[in-house]
């Protein structure tokens, strides 16, 4: 019963800030709305045995993402005024209606599905997500993901350097 | 009464719907951006649920995966929207509307 009280609050606290980050104007109050979101996801994977997955959730992504976000949020500080009067882009409502036929469709879905044993409460769990559980993961099955990943970060960081050289020799031009 | 994997797939879906619906609402590219992380984290917790109902790791590897590659989404992204910024554009994804090289 506890396990199905924590998971309510950090379902609804997921889904609350979550809809904070769709809907607050100021991008500072959206990416402090997303923390929210982020940790709540922290306690869910808690409640689903990933606790090292739970630990990079708030380390890489509310330690290190979301203050990335931030430090550019305030670097650029004051926006320019925005063209249109609308906050919200073209044909908002009908976005909004498309999204919400999406969501129909995937609860009849999800409601229709027989994927055994969905319905019922987990079995216990195993060593799944130990750090040296996932650990053995990436040394044995999936080595070359785990090089793959180091390969995606070196690209970024390469291309984040060749973007921002572009754009001071861009300034430097006029 | 423990949890299952429905109420897993439930928060998923809502979370990613939410993202899309940012997404395709906002016209600042860091909200956009912020959405896009909505999306991302809504993937993670199917991933984690599934992981948890099949007793697997792989589902958590496979999440931690989508980690680093948000990062290195965010860390382009947000190089793309300063250099927008630098050179004197409004911040408005309905104004930028023309690829010049």
């Amino acid at each position: 019963m506890g396990e199905r009280i924590a998971f309510a609050i950090a379902a609804a606290g997921a889904l609350g800030c979550a809809a904070g980050v769709v809907t607050l104007s100021n991008p500072f109050r959206a990416a402090v709305s997303l923390i929210g979101t982020l940790l709540s996801v922290a306690v869910l994977f808690l409640l689903a045995a990933a606790p090292f997955a739970a630990a990079i959730q708030v380390i890489v992504y509310a330690g290190a993402i979301v203050v990335l976000f931030l430090f550019v949020i305030a670097y650029l500080g004051e926006r320019p005024p925005r063209i249109g009067p609308d906050p919200m882009g073209r044909w908002a409502f009908l976005m909004a209606t498309g999204v919400g036929v999406l969501v129909a469709l995937g609860l009849i879905g999800l409601l229709r599905s027989h994927l055994p044993g969905m319905r019922a409460a987990f079995a216990e769990a195993g060593d799944i997500g130990s750090p040296r559980a996932i650990g053995m993961a990436f040394v044995d099955t999936h080595s070359l993901v785990f090089e793959a990943t180091s390969l995606v970060l070196l690209i970024a960081a390469l291309g984040a350097v060749l973007l921002a050289r572009r754009a001071v020799l861009g300034e430097r031009g006029r | 009464m423990g949890i299952s994997l429905m109420y897993y797939l439930l928060v998923s879906g809502g979370l990613f719907a939410l993202g899309l619906l940012g997404v395709l609402i906002r016209r600042n590219p860091l909200l956009l951006l912020l959405s896009v992380e909505l999306m991302l984290n809504g993937a993670n917790v199917a991933l984690i649920g599934f992981s948890r109902h099949w007793n697997s790791t792989d589902g958590q590897v496979f999440a931690l995966v989508v980690m680093v590659v948000a990062a290195a989404e965010v860390v382009i992204g947000l190089g793309l929207i300063v250099a927008v910024f630098r050179q004197r554009i409004a911040l408005d994804v309905d104004g930028m509307d023309h690829l010049k090289g």
